[in-house]
């Protein structure tokens, strides 16, 4: 009975032409600007999942040449077993049209310091063979990777809790847990390859600060360091189901006279991905074989 | 009402205290509790007032109390009992699972293991020997930070952070920034994959019990600093069982059919870390070693 009621209101008001300006308000509810993301318990956007991460690198027009090829320091291809493809086709169409990369300054020409540049240039001509050991290709020799120094063929998996937000890369298995319970910064002597991270909602995005890095991560191959006065702010913002738009700004004002900012994004991977183990010192050859002795007797 | 219940006698300890300033708060507590009778005043109740109120208090808190032991354990959203935080393991079982004496760097500590000793094979012993001589050149944690495997991952003498959503259990060790991932999606070991330094962790609840389920795991780890090994046959069960707020009872059934003649079972307490602002740092070893290692050497062909 309800249903025949329900069957004539419907044509009554295919009957009246209404039709048409039902279907132009859905279509309005559909644009990207009226999609609101599922919250957590404690009323944040939910961010929970696997994702991919693309875009966010340190793109410097004219960078020197570097003397690692593509297959880094140790000469040998990257296996192939990683978690590649993760990402789903929306994802990737989403990607297509989004900045990625140097976004200020526009024209990609770095705010050198000279000193800093020099000092830089000097270092790429001691990579290839190694001069010692603090030459050798940071992640060759395990260092974990600081913000962009990770391997973005891996995947990266975002837990939230009340109070903090958990980013993790599967690349050398980091774990960042950014803090967003108004706690401080660690003391300014601890100092660490990923910092210290806290992080405050301004309204559906999340806002990173990190400080108390060490100078012993790169930020390419191209620029193989940074320095201890590293300071970076992350914006994480989900656009929709597929994206979550990701910007960073670096401040060091010991290589940089000023911020450079980096546009990026974290790609929705597809359903049924897990993160796997990413070992890297265990086993690794690649300081036995450039410094011709040391293997770890456990073999 | 529990709530105001609990408020009820709180008033009462306050009013001990702090004397005729707290007695209104009672009155008022003892008057909503009592409401609907018009001749009952809190502060001045008749026997008859008192019996009810005594039964209606009775009545209320039997729930609370069949429910919750006398320090409530945190819970998730979920109602899963709430593990986040940062955990670690007081004691000695990093260095010697088994009863053992102090020497130069080594604490003395009592051992872990259910019935005293591990139920090694013969054939298994040579081994543990061996290893117990050339510990610190050959052990894989600390001569070469490898990763350390389950289960010592839990009782190194660092903290570990448990990152906790209904799916996944993420455990974040401070050494070596090890890290695993448990399942609780319900999902199975899969099939045809390698072996992992960590294992491969599926866990289920048993009422307020995660029961974690291990395997895959590199035959190339440690149990402990005094050389107690496993195969690659080695197979874990943990238990993870919180007993008040801030401890968790840590449990470990080891079993490996090349290496011991029996399942065996270690237990321990994992304690929580409140450390105001406490987080878990950096214990970069790979980084150290490979400095002690090859700091002051030159690499071949280096100009």
């Amino acid at each position: 009975m309800r249903r025949t009621l329900l069957h004539i209101a419907v044509a009554s008001i295919l009957a009246a032409g209404v039709l048409p300006s039902v279907h132009a308000q859905r279509a309005q509810d559909q644009t990207p600007a009226k999609w609101t993301p599922a919250r957590t318990p404690d009323g944040h956007p939910d961010m929970q999942g696997l994702w991919a991460r693309r875009g966010a690198a340190l793109t410097e027009a004219n960078a020197p040449k570097t003397p690692l090829s593509e297959f880094g320091a140790t000469g040998q291809p990257y296996p192939t077993v990683f978690n590649t493809g993760v990402s789903t086709p929306q994802a990737a169409a989403a990607l297509a049209n989004r900045p990625a990369g140097v976004i200020e300054p526009a024209n990609r020409m770095l705010p050198w310091r000279p000193e800093a540049d020099a000092a830089r240039r000097e270092f790429l001509s001691n990579m290839i063979p190694p001069a010692s050991l603090k030459y050798v290709e940071a992640s060759a020799r395990c260092v974990p990777p600081g913000l962009l120094g990770g391997d973005d063929r891996h995947p990266y998996q975002i837990v939230q809790r009340p109070g903090s937000f958990v980013l993790m890369y599967e690349y050398n298995h980091v774990t960042r847990v950014v803090y967003t319970d108004g706690r401080p910064h660690v003391g300014p002597n601890i100092r660490l390859y990923m910092g210290d991270s806290i992080g405050k909602w301004e309204g559906d995005t999340l806002v990173v600060d990190t400080t108390n890095f060490n100078d012993k991560t790169s930020f390419s191959q191209a620029i193989p360091f940074h320095s201890d006065a590293l300071h970076t702010t992350e914006r994480f913002t989900m656009v929709d189901p597929y994206i979550i738009d990701y910007q960073l700004t670096i401040e060091d004002p010991k290589l940089f006279t000023a911020p450079i900012r980096i546009a990026g994004a974290f790609a929705a991977a597809a359903k049924g991905n897990e993160m796997l183990e990413f070992a890297c010192a265990e086993g690794s050859q690649t300081l036995p074989n450039i410094f011709g002795f040391g293997e770890f007797p456990g073999q | 009402m529990l709530k105001f219940l609990g408020f009820g006698l709180r008033t009462r300890v306050y009013e001990k205290r702090a004397g005729k300033q707290k007695r209104l708060y009672l009155c008022f507590a003892v008057k909503l509790a009592c409401s609907g009778h018009k001749s009952y005043d809190g502060c001045h109740m008749n026997k008859r007032a008192v019996v009810l109120f005594a039964f209606w208090s009775f009545l209320l808190a039997l729930p609370a109390l069949a429910q919750a032991p006398a320090r409530g354990i945190p819970r998730a959203a979920d109602g899963k009992p709430d593990f986040n935080g940062l955990w670690q393991v007081l004691g000695t079982a990093a260095w010697d699972l088994e009863d053992h004496n102090g020497s130069l760097r080594m604490p003395a500590g009592q051992g872990v293991v259910e019935g005293g000793a591990i139920p090694y094979q013969a054939s298994a012993l040579p081994r543990k020997r061996e290893n117990f001589q050339t510990r610190d050149i050959n052990d894989p944690a600390e001569a070469a930070c490898y990763m350390p495997g389950i289960p010592r991952a839990t009782y190194m003498p660092f903290p570990f952070e448990i990152i906790q959503n209904p799916k996944l259990i993420t455990m974040s060790y401070e050494f070596g920034h090890a890290r695993r991932s448990i399942f609780t999606d319900g999902s199975p070991h899969p099939d045809g994959f390698p072996d992992f330094w960590m294992g491969d962790s599926r866990g289920r609840w048993e009422g307020d019990t995660l029961v974690v389920d291990v395997t895959n795991l590199d035959d190339r780890t440690w149990l402990d600093h005094a050389g107690n090994h496993h195969s690659d046959a080695l197979h874990v069960v943990e238990r993870y069982t919180m007993t008040d707020p801030d401890h968790i009872l840590y449990e470990a059934t080891l079993e490996d059919s090349k290496v011991f003649t029996r399942p065996w079972k270690i237990s321990m307490p994992l304690y929580r870390r409140m450390e105001k602002n406490v987080r878990i740092l950096e214990y970069e070893c790979v980084q150290y070693i490979q400095e002690q290692k090859y700091g002051n050497a030159k690499p071949v062909g280096a100009k």
